[in-house]
């Protein structure tokens, strides 16, 4: 049977993270204080306690621990607080393929949109960002103030998944 | 003779038909259901209200139309072969009166020579009201269904898919097709607008075992294939996105989970189009009568509903197909009298049936619910047969539909099967079956009397109409279609777009494909608005966005105004109070104590970096850089034609970080400018331009008491006019900027908004110990007219320049900024531009949006774009536009509204009707 839970979560701190110049040297300061990669266009990076998901060709949205980012970025980028407008909301469930389905234009039921991968897209007009956290969960960042209205129109959507 | 009938079992299945109540059997079509309960006569044609019967067993039907359902549920023009019986379905007939019997109506059909095609053009002219006036005549003499008046209360739901092959019909050549697909591994979609897989092999079960078709269809699921049944794929749009309608309940009844018909928007690489072809009836007199079915349809009617709709039938045809159901009919015992086949001997001769060859039935007679007599000419002479059914073919149409609307050389005509079919396409698309090649026929023979042998059945268009229209001088194709209304019903003319192209052809002397084709346009079948529409649960078909504090402001029970999507409180009124009084007491709360507002809709944008103040001295048209940490100031934006399209404050918080805010209504603009100016103008920049409009919630403090709420919220001596300082309100950090909207001292404090409440708390809290109180927008619409604050929308509407808005004083005089190029232009600095003005009441009321003339009567100079009241002195105040304005302080006019009826004597004033100095800004 397909279904979908909708869960919204607490509010997390969340960044926008930029990088305006010297993009190759952010990268490597970032790779030598992590351990990893920058994540690239529609992936993300999971570390122990943050997550970094690239929405736009030079800015990655950061949430949870944003130690050292600063520092990374010195004077070739910046971090912009933007969490208090942004709602996290997890859908999971065998159903949250088919329920970003409804009132989408992208196609979530793509075995290439695996645990990892990240999405900016609309649903049913509204701009989320989607990150797969696994292949039971999605985490969609919706606007706040239209959160309440899309979380309602999720409810009413994963009473027929198809 | 007993015309249509079902042997054995009536069926559990109850419903009722125009109130008499019948039984089916589950799987019935409601077509299917009246025919074994013995009814024929199932509605009244469009314009002659001729009796109709059931000419079709699919979604092409013409003439079978009913009302089905109740209240918000009910569903007009509704195809009887097209909708399965549920327990407890309502359906009724449409378009008659009294009955569906007895239909007063019906006498049209005694003048109908009267009335040809081109009547209304040829009768109904004169004036707009004579029009009126026939128009209530002809509204209820032809017709089809009434549209719904109550609310739907079901939702209609929306979906994306995307596949590498969508395959558009479950019959054999489409279930071969999507499993060879999904065993090439590749993610399928099958379509079906039946409810059941390959109907055609129930009808033809000589073909292939429909056993077949489950088995295939588990097979393609099963390799995980998606096929969805009783939906139609309505539309082929660019790049290969095909629209499906799904049927998730029979129209009429209530859905189990609410949602009624799902609207699918597939992206497919591929498109496979295995629709199929319908039958086409044969023009000849009165061919419209109940019992005169489509012969291929009798077959479905016999071997999958076991109806047997007639038991003395004639058939005619040009083609070999419907001898199959001559032979289905002797099967079940029904006589076939005779065989009527336009092709010349030897065709038929060896069915053993009696065929006359080179026959056209001449004409039927009728009973109520069935026919009485087929005749033919024969040798010269009419020879009539006794019959209840006449079963006819005069071919097949490939359905070729989506693939001419997938665009490209569309249709390539075939002589052998007198059709079209499909070319070589635009798109991904291949067309496969029967929807890809024809079936021989035999020539259509001539009807004798073409004015009563119909080719549009729905709209009732006869031979006739053909004939008078090409005598009339109609030639083209598309002329011919509009005059006589042939093929724009809701069927589209699915059965008679070739017999009227057949006509045509033969007037003008030439093959079919030269006479020309029209165009088919989504949807295939018709569509209900609210499937369009998609859930019915939003105002204006978008969702409403929400405040951060929501749920504070409802608490207040506030009056709601929507403002874009937004949702905000326009007044707080206590007890009684209206609109207007409640308005007035919060504008003068801020006028002698204090007022709070939300303004947290407010766009928002943290601009940082070394370049910031230079990417905001492109943005804005006044200077920026100059200013000091901690101060901020109000500014404007211009367009590159150097019109101003929206204005606010910008605030230096620290060495290189700004923030920026302009209008709620135009947020998303700004935010694709900023964007614009960032990536494209000067991508070289080194600066961040992040909207944080949900960000922050904003909380306005205004009044004189103003300042005495900020000290005792965070301790501290609040910043001056135009100053910024950091702070903390209820131990949550805060942005305070001195800045205001209302004329008075006033704050602004942005909070991180999913933690702004305790912030809106500790305010609300300390004006309320000022004396103050709440106050919406429309207190601040009162204030900020006052003042003579523009807004976005209003005043500024991208037609004036600064200096139209009295604020070329602020230009940058460094110049840099978007709109400085424009803004030299000579046109824009002509005297009879449109300029801001002030506008006091002599006597009247200002109607808003009223025009501004010298006098009643005269012309228009200009238009009120605000209109309020005093706030504590009374009187009608107003801003406009007016023609010339900044040079006619002074001058009288009127301010009219004629459609309201409403008007005022005005007087020109400056745009500031209070504390034209500032003082009360300043500490």
């Amino acid at each position: 049977m397909t279904e979908a839970t909708i869960t919204v979560l607490p509010a997390a701190p969340l960044f926008a993270f930029e990088i305006w110049s010297n993009p190759v040297e952010a990268a490597q300061r970032f790779g030598a204080a992590f351990g990893a990669r920058l994540p690239a266009s529609g992936s993300s990076l999971q570390l122990a306690d943050l997550l970094l998901i690239r929405y736009e060709p030079t800015v990655w949205l950061a949430e949870g621990n944003i130690g050292g980012l600063a520092e990374i970025l010195g004077t070739d980028g910046s971090l912009t607080a933007i969490g208090g407008g942004i709602v996290r909301v997890r859908l999971s469930g065998t159903g949250w393929r088919s329920l970003l389905m409804a009132g989408g234009v992208f196609d979530a039921e793509a075995p290439s949109f695996a645990a990892g991968s990240s999405a900016a897209t609309l649903i049913d007009h509204v701009g989320v960002r989607l990150y797969v956290e696994s292949d039971d969960a999605c985490l969609a960042y919706v606007p706040l103030s239209y959160a309440h209205d899309l979380v309602h129109f999720w409810e009413l959507a994963a009473k027929s998944l198809v | 003779m007993s015309g249509p009938h079902r042997s054995g079992e009536r069926g559990t299945i109850r419903f009722t038909f125009d109130g008499k109540a019948l039984l089916a059997r589950p799987g019935d079509t409601l077509a299917a259901a009246l025919l074994a309960n013995g009814i024929g006569l199932v509605a009244r044609s469009f314009k002659y209200h001729r009796p109709r019967g059931i000419l079709t067993a699919g979604a092409e039907e013409p003439s079978a139309l009913v009302t089905v359902g109740t209240a918000g549920r009910s569903e007009p023009n509704t195809r009887a072969t097209d909708l399965y019986v549920y327990d407890g379905m309502v359906a009724r007939s449409q378009n008659r009166w009294p009955s569906l019997s007895w239909d007063v109506g019906s006498l049209l059909g005694l003048v109908a020579k009267a009335l040809p095609a081109g009547f209304y053009y040829k009768t109904f002219f004169g004036s707009a009201k004579r029009w009126m006036f026939y128009e209530w005549f002809i509204r209820r003499a032809a017709g089809l269904g009434d549209a719904p008046v109550a609310a739907d209360p079901d939702r209609f739901a929306q979906r994306a898919a995307f596949c590498d092959v969508l395959v558009v019909g479950a019959g054999p050549a489409g279930l071969s097709a999507a499993l060879a697909a999904a065993e090439a591994g590749e993610r399928v979609m099958l379509v079906e607008q039946d409810r059941i897989l390959a109907p055609s092999l129930v009808r033809d079960p000589q073909d292939l075992d429909p056993v077949w078709a489950e088995a295939t269809a588990t097979r393609i699921a099963a390799l995980g294939g998606r096929i969805l049944l009783r939906t139609t794929a309505g539309g082929y749009w660019d790049d290969n996105l095909i629209t499906l309608n799904q049927h998730l309940t029979e129209p009429g009844a209530a859905p189990p989970d609410g949602v009624a018909q799902r609207l699918w928007h597939v992206r497919a690489k591929r498109v496979v189009l295995a629709t199929g072809a319908l039958e086409r009836p044969l023009a000849f007199a009165h061919n419209d009568r109940p019992g005169v079915m489509l012969s291929q349809s009798v077959r479905t009617y016999l071997r999958r509903f076991g109806v047997v709709p007639g038991r003395r039938v004639v058939i005619a045809t040009n083609n070999d197909d419907a001898y199959l159901t001559a032979a289905a009919l002797r099967a079940v015992g029904a006589e076939v009298v005779a065989v009527l086949d336009s092709r010349p001997a030897p065709a038929g001769a060896s069915s053993g049936f009696s065929v006359h060859n080179e026959t056209l039935p001449f004409a039927t007679k009728g009973a109520r619910h069935h026919l009485r007599e087929v005749n033919a000419r024969i040798d010269g002479k009419i020879v009539r047969w006794q019959a209840d059914l006449l079963a006819m073919s005069g071919g097949f149409t490939p359905v070729v539909h989506l693939h001419m609307q997938a665009g490209g050389a569309a249709l390539d005509w075939d002589e052998a099967s007198q059709a079209f079919l499909p070319g070589t396409a635009r798109q991904n698309v291949e067309s496969i079956g029967a929807t890809a090649s024809g079936t021989a026929v035999g020539p259509v023979l001539a009807a004798e009397n073409p004015g009563k042998a119909f080719i549009d059945f729905q709209n009732d268009v006869p031979l006739g109409d053909v004939d008078l229209a090409w005598a009339e001088g109609y030639r083209s194709v598309e002329h011919l279609k509009r005059y006589t209304t042939l093929g724009m019903a809701t069927d589209q003319g699915k059965t008679s777009n070739m017999a009227a192209l057949g006509r045509l052809a033969e007037k003008q002397g030439v093959a079919i494909p030269e006479a020309g084709l029209t165009t088919f346009r989504p949807p295939y079948t018709p569509v209900t608005m609210g499937l369009l529409a998609g859930r019915n649960e939003r105002d204006a078909g978008a969702h409403l966005r929400r405040l951060a504090l929501y749920d504070l402001h409802q608490a207040e029970s506030p009056i709601w105004q929507p403002l874009g999507y937004w949702k905000r409180p326009r007044a707080y009124p206590r007890g009684a109070e209206t609109l207007a009084e409640a308005a007035l007491r919060e504008a003068r709360s801020v006028r002698t104590a204090v007022g709070m507002t939300d303004v947290s809709t407010l766009a928002k944008f943290e601009i940082s970096g070394p370049d910031a103040a230079a990417l905001l001295e492109l943005i804005c048209a006044t200077t920026v850089a100059k200013l000091a940490v901690g101060r901020g100031r109000y500014t404007f934006m211009l367009r590159e034609d150097g019109l101003v399209f929206d204005d606010g404050t910008v605030w230096r918080l620290g060495e290189d970080r700004y923030l920026l805010t302009s209008s709620t209504g135009g947020a998303d603009r700004m935010a694709t400018h900023i964007s614009y100016v960032r990536q494209y103008l000067c991508p070289q920049f080194n600066v961040s331009a992040v909207n944080v409009q949900e960000h922050y919630a904003g909380i306005a403090v205004a009044g004189p008491s103003a300042k005495a709420v900020l000290a005792g919220l965070f301790g501290e001596v609040p910043p001056r006019h135009m100053s910024t300082v950091p702070a903390t309100i209820a131990g949550l950090p805060v942005i305070v900027l001195a800045a205001s909207y209302s004329g008075e001292r006033a704050f602004e404090i942005y909070a991180e908004a999913s933690h702004a409440e305790p912030v809106w708390h500790a305010c609300q809290s300390a004006v309320t110990r000022q004396g103050g109180c709440l106050y919406g927008m429309e207190a601040m619409e009162f204030l900020r007219i006052e003042k003579g604050h523009l807004v976005v929308g209003g005043e500024i509407d991208g037609r004036l320049t600064p200096h139209d808005l009295a604020l070329g004083g602020m230009l940058n005089k460094a110049g840099g900024y978007i709109g400085e190029a424009g803004l030299t232009r000579p046109a824009l600095s002509q005297p009879e531009r449109k300029q801001l003005v002030g506008l006091a009441a002599i006597a009247g009321t200002i109607p808003e949006g009223g025009m501004l003339v010298p006098a009643e009567g005269g012309p228009a100079q200009g238009h009120v774009t605000a209109a309020a009241f005093r706030v504590l002195e009374g009187g009608a105040i107003a801003l406009g536009q007016l023609t010339g304005g900044i040079a006619r302080h002074g001058e009288e006019l009127v301010a009219t509204s004629p459609t309201r009826g409403q008007s005022a004597r005005v007087r020109v004033v400056a745009p500031h009707f209070y504390d034209m100095p500032g003082d009360r800004y300043r500490d």
